[in-house]
């Protein structure tokens, strides 16, 4: 590793962590990838910011936390934010959207009760993911470029990669929906998986452990 | 007439931070509020059929929090470049943690249930976040009163709307906080906030 590269630190888990990682692989610059699993998670604890993860840490020592904060500042950083504000904007109106539905999967995914989880997973299946499926369609149609695959405008953003993350996620994640769905998001997935950029990357990365 | 028209309900909710970031910034633009019964007419002519939208050079942009930063970009209310945008970021979603946990609690109907979810809360949940909020503040605020880089930016308006709602609830709840005291009273004070502060329309929510 080249001098003090930036460090990312999070749970050898894909969950919050991976569009960070993913964005990183589509910049192509070096970086730490700190992974760790619960076990040693009270050794890092006390040296993340504020006791939780992801962390970025940048060359300097500074630390941001928040998964979102740190995505959105490497996507700035890597020239996947949108050509100008606006772009930035509906970018981020995308995102907020993805995370309408993934914000009630994950908690859910690590519930214990097993009834609770079981009720609220059928919820999500019936109930939010077609209201995803139609709010994606209605967001893309108003913000993608003419002729264009990609959500925003005409080139490939950190819309598409936190999309395509949080897709992969809820099909791995949430039962039943690989079977009634995967057809459907294929066309969100395709731009990502045929960037050459991240061919290396979505090659060489661990499978699901989990989530 | 004005770039940008801002479509709610008739209250503050999750609008008034941008409203907030409007009056900062000493910008016009229509403030569009529709009351409850005439929504459905207009539900259609929203993105995603919600509110908060903005529209913006006949683009229209929903979602509360992407709204009020592409509005804090525009003013220069997010931060002075990339890094301290990022630090913004982080203290805004640290706010929204929070208020993602205070949310649910104060719609539920059954007033004596309620009462204890809000207690707990105050016991359990709260002192965490608002001990993360003092952190950020102090690693990030180069001892001043604002939570990034020496001058106000939108998470220090997002926390003053965030925190009129804790208030609501107890009178007392920064009492161990001096950072976020301080804060607190900074906005209030600069000129264009306090002037739209005492001229806002009073409203149930």
């Amino acid at each position: 590793m080249a001098k003090n590269d930036i460090t990312f630190y999070y749970f050898d888990l894909r969950a919050r962590g991976e569009i960070s990682r993913l964005i990183l692989a589509c910049g192509g610059k070096n970086y730490k990838d700190i992974r760790f699993n619960f076990e040693q998670w009270p050794e890092y604890k006390p040296k993340m910011i504020l006791g939780q993860c992801p962390v970025l840490e940048l060359e300097n020592g500074l630390q941001l936390p928040q998964s979102l904060a740190v995505a959105r500042y490497l996507a700035r950083e890597n020239n996947l934010a949108g050509k100008n504000n606006l772009e930035s904007a509906q970018i981020d109106a995308v995102i907020d959207t993805q995370l309408d539905t993934y914000n009630k999967f994950l908690p859910q995914f690590f519930e214990e009760d097993e009834t609770k989880k079981k009720e609220e997973m059928e919820k999500l299946l019936s109930v939010n993911m077609p209201i995803l499926v139609e709010n994606l369609q209605k967001l893309r149609q108003a913000y993608s470029g003419k002729n264009s695959k990609y959500f925003v405008g005409d080139s490939l953003t950190w819309a598409d990669l936190f999309v395509f993350d949080s897709i992969q996620q809820l099909l791995h994640g949430l039962p039943g929906a690989k079977e009634k769905y995967a057809d459907q998001f294929k066309e969100y997935l395709d731009p990502v998986t045929s960037d050459a950029r991240l061919k290396e990357y979505l090659k060489s990365r661990p499978d699901f452990k989990v989530i | 007439m004005s770039n940008y028209k801002l479509y709610y309900f008739a209250g503050r909710g999750r609008a008034e931070v941008s409203r907030l970031i409007f009056a900062a910034a000493g910008q016009q633009y229509e403030d569009i509020r529709y009351e409850h019964s005439d929504w459905p007419a207009h539900k259609q002519e929203m993105p995603l059929g919600q509110m908060p939208v903005l529209e913006f050079n006949k683009t229209k942009i929903p979602q509360s929090l992407s709204i009020a930063r592409f509005l804090a970009k525009q003013f220069n209310l997010a931060g002075k470049d990339n890094l301290e945008q990022a630090k913004v970021d982080a203290v805004v979603d640290t706010i929204a943690d929070l208020m993602r946990k205070l949310s649910p609690l104060m719609f539920d109907k059954d007033e004596a249930r309620k009462q204890q979810a809000i207690k707990t809360f105050q016991e359990e949940e709260l002192p965490k976040h608002l001990q993360n909020l003092e952190k950020l503040a102090e690693l990030y605020g180069q001892n001043g009163a604002f939570f990034v880089g020496g001058s106000l930016t939108w998470a220090d308006l997002l926390f003053y709307e965030m925190n009129s709602h804790l208030l609501k609830i107890d009178p007392n709840v920064l009492q161990k906080y001096a950072r976020l005291t301080k804060n607190r009273q900074e906005v209030e004070k600069q000129p264009k906030v306090s002037d739209y502060l005492k001229s806002r329309p009073e409203t149930p929510f």
